[in-house]
């Protein structure tokens, strides 16, 4: 009997710790998410970063100026960066754009969300995206027609 | 995309056509159909406020005939950009008080620029149609001799009062600048008629299958080249044929007296230097917006010897052909880019667009019936406007 309720209390350890460990990291889990949430747009991911990106207007039309709004997230406690790099260029035609973007903090939607201005594809075909942050290097490739 | 490619087969498959259709897969399909519609959507000018105002446009036009901008009133801009040569001269190089380096670009669709001349040192039409004004081997005029025209002579300065709600400055800049500004207005209304690629293009993408056989065979097979194995429209691309961009084609850049035209890369500096840019405190457009490609233009080293990509509407009025006039036929560009050598690209990117195409004689042909179709003539006549006295 005294067996039974020892090990009816081990069970309850057992399952208190395990609820307090899962309470734990599922508060982390959430606790990151609302720290550091993502804007929806096209998903990019590294190793150390997801990066959400979005493009205004949405279809890039050749040859017109377009905005590119992204905001980037740091995956198991990388430290962010603050040195952001943006760029594009054709591979299949080994030339970037003839525009140089800027990147501006966009401060009123929180930290790590960024508007960068000056974009222009001045050919159709495969366009990629470049975004350097830090020692970080994602790239996502769009064809724009 | 598919109903056109099917309206094409069906007509193929019809066989009574004066002008069998060609087959066009998807990807020539896309690329045919963006070169169209004709005219293309326009919007005036947020850098000048008198861009689309009639006044301005009858100002503007009579400025562009008016000897006295120039120094010994000898030159006008209709000397090099003369309407019955398709709105340029026909020289190899222009020549106003002198002669200099590059050939004559029309301003036939000139408002359908990014940039303007052959190194894109201009960000707005007014401030390209006051360089020449300026340039001492052109017109050798300056604003102070701008400013007394508009202001003395009575018509003028009725006429620039009817279009900018104002007598003409009493600064000679501010005077040449809406010379400039009147200038552009007029140039922008001379716009290309539809020719029969048009009527090809639209009928092509209405399925209009008994249209399309009036296109001839010959300029059919030669669109397929532009757009197909001679990669043609990926720079000269939309419907002005132009990405309004600047490129290396192989054509040589050193100029006489053992010097080379530095292209886009000179074109971007003098920008970036122009107190008239959209930078500057002559530009009218409040937000900023137009000044986008001014505030993030790039100079890269690979700029030099480049040079603007032209349109090709009325091609055939246009000869000689690039920068330097140094190509007299439709015949000889062909020629240029069918035996392109890949070494005298200096840009690394550029030797993967121009490959030497290799065309046989029917093709190179072809190619130059294609060119031809993009051409009408009703432009090369000044629109009908009412010419009656200002102050009358």
């Amino acid at each position: 009997m005294e067996e039974r309720r020892d090990s009816v209390r081990r069970h309850a350890r057992t399952l208190i710790a395990a609820a307090a460990i899962g309470g734990a990291l599922c508060g982390t889990l959430i606790g990151t998410a609302r720290a550091c949430p993502l804007p929806p747009g096209v998903r990019v991911e590294s190793e150390r970063l997801v990066l959400s990106y979005r493009t205004i207007p949405s279809k890039i039309v050749v040859g017109e100026h377009f905005v590119l709004e992204f905001a980037f997230c740091p995956k198991k406690n990388a430290k962010p960066s603050d040195k952001i790099r943006l760029d594009a260029h054709m591979p299949e035609h080994r030339h970037g754009m003839n525009y140089r973007p800027n990147v501006i903090p966009v401060t009123p939607l929180g930290p790590g969300r960024y508007r960068s201005e000056g974009w222009l594809f001045h050919m159709p075909g495969r366009w990629e995206f470049v975004f350097e942050l830090g020692a970080e290097r994602l790239a996502d490739s769009i064809r724009v027609e | 995309m598919n109903r056109i490619a099917l309206a094409a087969l069906l007509v193929l498959a019809a066989g009574n056509s004066t002008a069998q259709p060609l087959e066009f897969n998807g990807a020539e399909l896309r690329a045919i159909l963006r070169h169209g519609p004709w005219p293309a959507a326009w919007s005036p000018d947020p850098s000048n406020r008198v861009s689309g105002n009639p006044r301005a446009i009858e100002l503007g036009e009579r400025l562009f005939f008016e000897p006295r901008l120039s120094t010994a009133g000898k030159v006008l801009c209709a000397t090099c950009h003369a309407p019955f040569r398709g709105w340029q001269d026909s020289l190899s190089r222009a020549r106003g008080l002198a002669e200099v380096e590059r050939n004559t670009l029309s301003v036939l669709n000139v408002r359908y620029n990014r940039w303007f001349g052959w190194d894109g040192a201009g960000d707005t039409l007014w401030a390209q149609s006051m360089r020449p004004i300026l340039e001492p081997r052109e017109m050798g005029g300056s604003a102070a001799q701008a400013a007394a025209l508009l202001r003395g002579d009575a018509e003028l300065a009725c006429l620039h009062e009817k279009a900018f709600g104002a007598p003409p400055p009493a600064a000679d800049e501010a005077a040449l600048v809406a010379v400039g500004k009147a200038l552009a207005a007029f140039q922008e209304s001379l716009v290309s008629g539809r020719t029969p690629f048009d009527d090809f293009r639209d009928a092509l993408a209405r399925g209009d299958s008994s249209s399309m056989k009036n296109y001839p065979a010959a300029a059919q097979r030669g669109l397929q080249i532009f757009v197909g194995k001679g990669n043609c429209s990926t720079c000269h691309f939309g419907p002005s044929f132009s990405n309004g961009e600047f490129h290396d084609t192989g054509v040589p850049f050193f100029i006489a007296g053992g010097g080379v035209d530095p292209g886009r890369h000179g074109g971007i500096r003098k920008l970036q230097s122009n107190r008239f840019n959209l930078l500057g405190p002559h530009s009218d457009d409040r937000d900023g917006k137009s000044a986008t490609k001014t505030r993030h233009v790039s100079l890269e080293h690979r700029n030099f010897g480049e040079f603007k990509v032209p349109g090709l509407r009325n091609v055939a009025l246009t000869a000689p052909y690039m920068h330097n006039g140094s190509l007299a036929t439709l015949a000889d560009v062909v020629r240029h880019y069918s035996e392109l050598s890949p070494d005298r690209l200096h840009a690394d990117g550029e030797s993967l667009l121009l490959r030497p195409l290799r065309l046989s004689a029917q093709e190179s042909g072809d190619l130059v019936e294609f060119l031809e179709s993009l051409t009408e003539r009703a432009s090369a006549l000044l629109p009908k406007r009412p010419a009656g006295p200002c102050r009358g």
